[in-house]
């Protein structure tokens, strides 16, 4: 079974996040970055899936020196090898255009029997991408994935729908996945996964080795215009309670009882 | 031309469908253009009389057996169809599981813009603004969709107040004439409900929610111990679920149980929108987290920034001497 797990770049999540001067992104500088979280979710049930039924896992992830390091942190927990797409015309994606890159470039490797995406990133969080690769791949899919089985040719998957309902659907290979957050509990690299990793393939793909025309990537390609990031007016007349530790709590209980009248 | 795509689950309309129509007739006053509410189903006339009570236009009504069950395939390809013969200037759809699960598709397929998961919109000298929620609603990102109508765009729950939905409206309603929806290449083998067990917080008046926060499953230990204080019954949000330090059926928001006790407590959680999507209606909603910038803050009545491992065992000393002494 080949399958190709999608990564995302994305902030530490322990970052302090400061918007640039243009205010249209943060100042992603002198950050870390790491894999997106739910893509690390993806990763492994990927790595799952081929321990049971052979085969290989890729990672392929979009961006500069950021995306190298996921792909390379990806290797080390078990992937086989890893597609770069590397090109300063990649700069101003959005998700349609990384979709659609993406996608040509599982074609360009020769397909795949499986893609999985985490169902969200933890930067833009929209949970578009994945499944915007199916439909340029011309697959089906199966978003917010909590369970995955396959004999091989078909996969039956549980999803997580609202209210704490499942369901369990099945769908022909070749698929997509978008995969749910807790599905699994990602490995963590060894050692020896870490020297391995220096030893696999590494492809690195530009917009001219996919094929894409300038206004098919980045800003140019992009569905929309980023016009500002803005950390939001809080509309909450929120009561913050001052002082020590003890202070603060004599404070809320206090308003608890006699204001809110909630005890 | 405003269009609706209404939510349905056997045959009854979901909440996140008013939220839609209030989001559209709010649209629909700043762009002047009218209303048009989508319903797909089988046997969905029913649907289709309640949607023309609302103050809109129109209905569309696309009433086929082979849409009985909700699937991605037929979505896309009758509304890919009516959208191409209505050119309709927006499309809204809920960012629901649902809804997420077609919407990218159907853009895919239109070659359109989608904003998903939006939160506001503006009219800037007649050009759209969406505004969507990033970095876990810590930031808002105003954008403008690029080129021709139509312009899709998915509205987060709880965003537009649903309960302000205009009525008095008797709108047309108009049948899409499907003869048959390509077959899915998705089935649907069979639907289960949540066990309820022992952790149904829907009924109980005073909640205390831990989240990421606490760091470790042992520390969970001072949230048991608060909860016992203060006579109430434990939450949690969706890491602490994933990274099991409890079970699935204490996890409270979007995928886990909604709730609205006389009293919340958030204490390390930082407030993710499918958190608050689950307890936000709560009568007195108190949190507790060391991150003063953390969006549960947004709609926190009451707030310490404070550590919460300094505040917490302090707070349940207190309760407990409220109850010795009373």
């Amino acid at each position: 079974m080949k399958i190709i797990s999608c990564v995302k770049a994305v902030p530490d999540p322990s970052s302090r996040l400061i918007i640039n001067e243009s205010k249209n992104w943060i100042k992603d500088s002198d950050l870390t970055f790491v894999a997106s979280e739910a893509d690390n979710y993806a990763l492994e049930e990927a790595l799952r899936l081929k321990e049971k039924h052979t085969g290989e896992v890729i990672v392929i992830s979009m961006g500069g020196e950021e995306a190298a390091r996921v792909l390379r942190a990806g290797l080390a927990m078990g992937a086989d090898r890893a597609i770069h797409l590397l090109d300063p015309k990649f700069k101003g994606s959005d998700e349609f255009t990384v979709a659609a890159a993406i996608a040509k470039a599982i074609a360009k490797d020769g397909g795949a029997d499986l893609v999985l995406a985490g169902v969200q990133s933890d930067d833009l969080g929209t949970g578009m991408t994945g499944t915007m690769i199916a439909e340029f791949l011309g697959v089906p899919h199966a978003s917010v994935v909590v369970g995955v089985e396959s004999d091989g040719k078909s996969l039956k998957v549980r999803r997580e729908l609202e209210g704490g309902i499942n369901e369990t659907v099945e769908l022909p290979m070749p698929a997509l996945l978008t995969i749910q957050f807790g599905i699994n509990q990602p490995r963590y690299a060894s050692l020896k996964g870490i020297m391995a990793a220096k030893k696999k393939e590494f492809k690195v793909w530009s917009a001219s080795d996919l094929g894409l025309a300038d206004n098919e990537i980045g800003r140019d390609g992009a569905m929309y215009e980023v016009r500002e990031v803005l950390v939001p007016e809080r509309k909450s007349k929120v009561e913050i309670l001052t002082g020590t530790p003890e202070e603060a709590s004599i404070k809320l209980v206090e308003k608890l009882r006699k204001e809110a009248k909630v005890l | 031309m405003i269009f609706v795509v209404a939510e349905q689950k056997d045959n009854k309309l979901k909440p996140i469908t008013s939220e839609l129509l209030v989001f559209a007739q709010r649209m629909s006053r700043d762009f002047g253009e009218p209303i048009t509410a989508v319903v797909l189903g089988s046997s969905v006339t029913a649907l289709a009389d309640e949607l023309k009570t609302k103050k809109i236009d129109r209905v569309i009504m696309a009433d086929h057996e082979s849409l009985r069950d909700y699937s991605p395939d037929a979505y896309v390809e009758i509304l890919k169809a009516i959208i191409g013969q209505e050119k309709p200037f927006a499309v809204l759809i809920g960012h629901t599981t649902q809804g997420m699960d077609f919407a990218p598709r159907l853009a895919v397929g239109l070659r359109r813009p989608l904003i998903a998961g939006c939160v506001e919109y503006e009219n800037q000298a007649g050009k759209l603004i969406l505004t969507r929620q990033i970095f876990n609603a810590k930031m808002n990102m105003r954008t403008s969709p690029k080129g021709e109508a139509p312009y899709l765009a998915t509205a987060s729950p709880g965003a537009f107040p649903g309960d302000e939905v205009e009525v008095g409206g008797n709108a047309e309603v108009v049948s899409f004439s499907v003869q048959t929806a390509a077959a899915s290449r998705r089935k649907v083998l069979e639907r289960l409900e949540a066990e309820k067990g022992k952790a149904d917080l829907t009924a109980a008046p005073i909640i205390v929610s831990g989240g990421r926060g606490l760091k470790q499953k042992e520390n969970f230990n001072i949230i048991f111990e608060l909860a016992e204080a203060v006579g109430g019954s434990v939450g949690a949000s969706r890491p602490v679920v994933d990274a099991e330090w409890l079970p699935r059926e204490y996890q409270i928001g979007s995928s886990g149980q909604t709730v609205s006790p006389r009293l919340y407590f958030a204490i390390g959680i930082s407030g993710a929108i499918q958190h608050l999507v689950g307890m936000q209606t709560s009568r007195c909603i108190v949190a507790i987290n060391k991150d003063a910038e953390a969006p549960i803050f947004k709609v926190a009545h009451y707030g310490i920034v404070d550590d919460l491992f300094k505040v917490v065992p302090v707070l349940t000393k207190i309760f407990k001497d409220l109850r010795q002494a009373s």
